[in-house]
């Protein structure tokens, strides 16, 4: 169903919570990724994507048409993950390094993770990065969206998006070089 | 030998998501999602339960006070009336015996008197003589303008 459909649905309080169940059937997944990308564990991860739904509920009557749906929930996603992780930070006084040596840990040790070496390897490289760096890699390498799309979800201009992909395209291919 | 760098470029590793989720995880997380999404309605009545449940609590030990307070105020009510009913057992002469030994007699009192003194009457009601009534009006009169 298109997101347009769905919205005039969801506008229709008779079929408010059929259009919803099937925003979050087509959104889940993509929500759920970009998300356990950046906590690493599933619980983390599950708890923030009910939360981004029971958000998208809240507001979706308020939401602008003159943005994309999905980008709007994308914005939501990323900003409960930034919440989340510098409230990490705040509960523990941890530093960023902390931070990133934990969810390495997370890697080694979490028994939902499946992957050889190299990918292992690549992840953690992901953790060295700054959060918003992150975020930019997993958006435009692993989602694959467009720069454009990107820009929406963060508020971040186009041109400095390029330059930080390409920066961290370099810190990961360096990080990936060292034994 | 030569400790050479291995140069790993990012486009040779290939693309894939190392990470799982537990099996259905997909199909029961719109149900969990649906489930609080609509617990506004039910949060109103665990609302009603979380006031309900301290509430009820507290009413053994206000039911106790209530309870407490009507036995007072039943004893008190009934203790006045035994009060009077004491009082209606008193004969008339002994209450007048009474208040001509222990009662100080106030010009009000007198000024009462004189008031009625136009008035028939029963001796018995007054239980004194013509002559102590009129001594005591006399002193009323005198006390009244002052002299």
């Amino acid at each position: 169903m298109e997101d347009k459909e769905l919205l005039e649905k969801f506008a229709n309080p008779d079929s408010r919570n059929l259009a919803f169940n099937q925003l979050v059937r087509k959104y889940q997944q993509k929500v759920y990724w970009h998300i356990r990308k950046m906590v690493i564990g599933h619980d983390d991860a599950d708890d923030l994507t009910q939360e981004v739904f029971v958000k998208v509920w809240k507001n979706l009557e308020n939401f602008r048409q003159d943005a994309q749906l999905y980008t709007w929930i994308y914005r939501i996603a990323t900003n409960e993950c930034l919440s989340f992780l510098s409230s990490k930070k705040r509960k523990f006084f941890l530093p960023l390094n902390d931070v990133a040596a934990e969810l390495a840990e997370k890697i080694d040790s979490t028994p939902g993770i499946d992957g050889d070496e190299v990918q292992l390897k690549l992840q953690k490289a992901l953790l060295r990065l700054p959060e918003k760096q992150r975020l930019v890699f997993n958006m435009k390498y692993y989602d694959e969206l467009k720069y454009e799309e990107i820009s929406e979800i963060l508020g971040t201009s186009v041109g400095a998006l390029k330059a930080s992909y390409h920066l961290a395209v370099k810190k990961i291919e360096e990080f990936l070089k060292q034994d | 030998m030569t400790n050479k760098k291995q140069h790993i470029r990012l486009e040779d590793i290939p693309k894939r998501n190392i990470y799982e989720v537990p099996e259905g995880y997909f199909d029961s997380l719109p149900m969990r999602v649906m489930d609080r999404v609509a617990a506004p309605e039910s949060a109103a009545a665990a609302w009603y339960t979380s006031f309900w449940r301290p509430l009820r609590l507290a009413m053994a030990p206000l039911a106790l006070l209530l309870a407490f307070a009507v036995v007072y105020v039943l004893n008190m009510q009934s203790d006045s009336e035994k009060h009077i009913a004491n009082l209606a057992a008193v004969g008339d002469k002994e209450i007048v015996d009474y208040l001509s030994t222990y009662a100080v007699l106030e010009s009000s009192d007198l000024a009462e008197v004189h008031s009625i003194s136009g008035q028939v009457l029963p001796a018995d009601f007054l239980n004194v003589s013509a002559s102590s009534a009129e001594e005591e009006l006399e002193y009323a009169r005198l006390d009244t303008t002052g002299l």
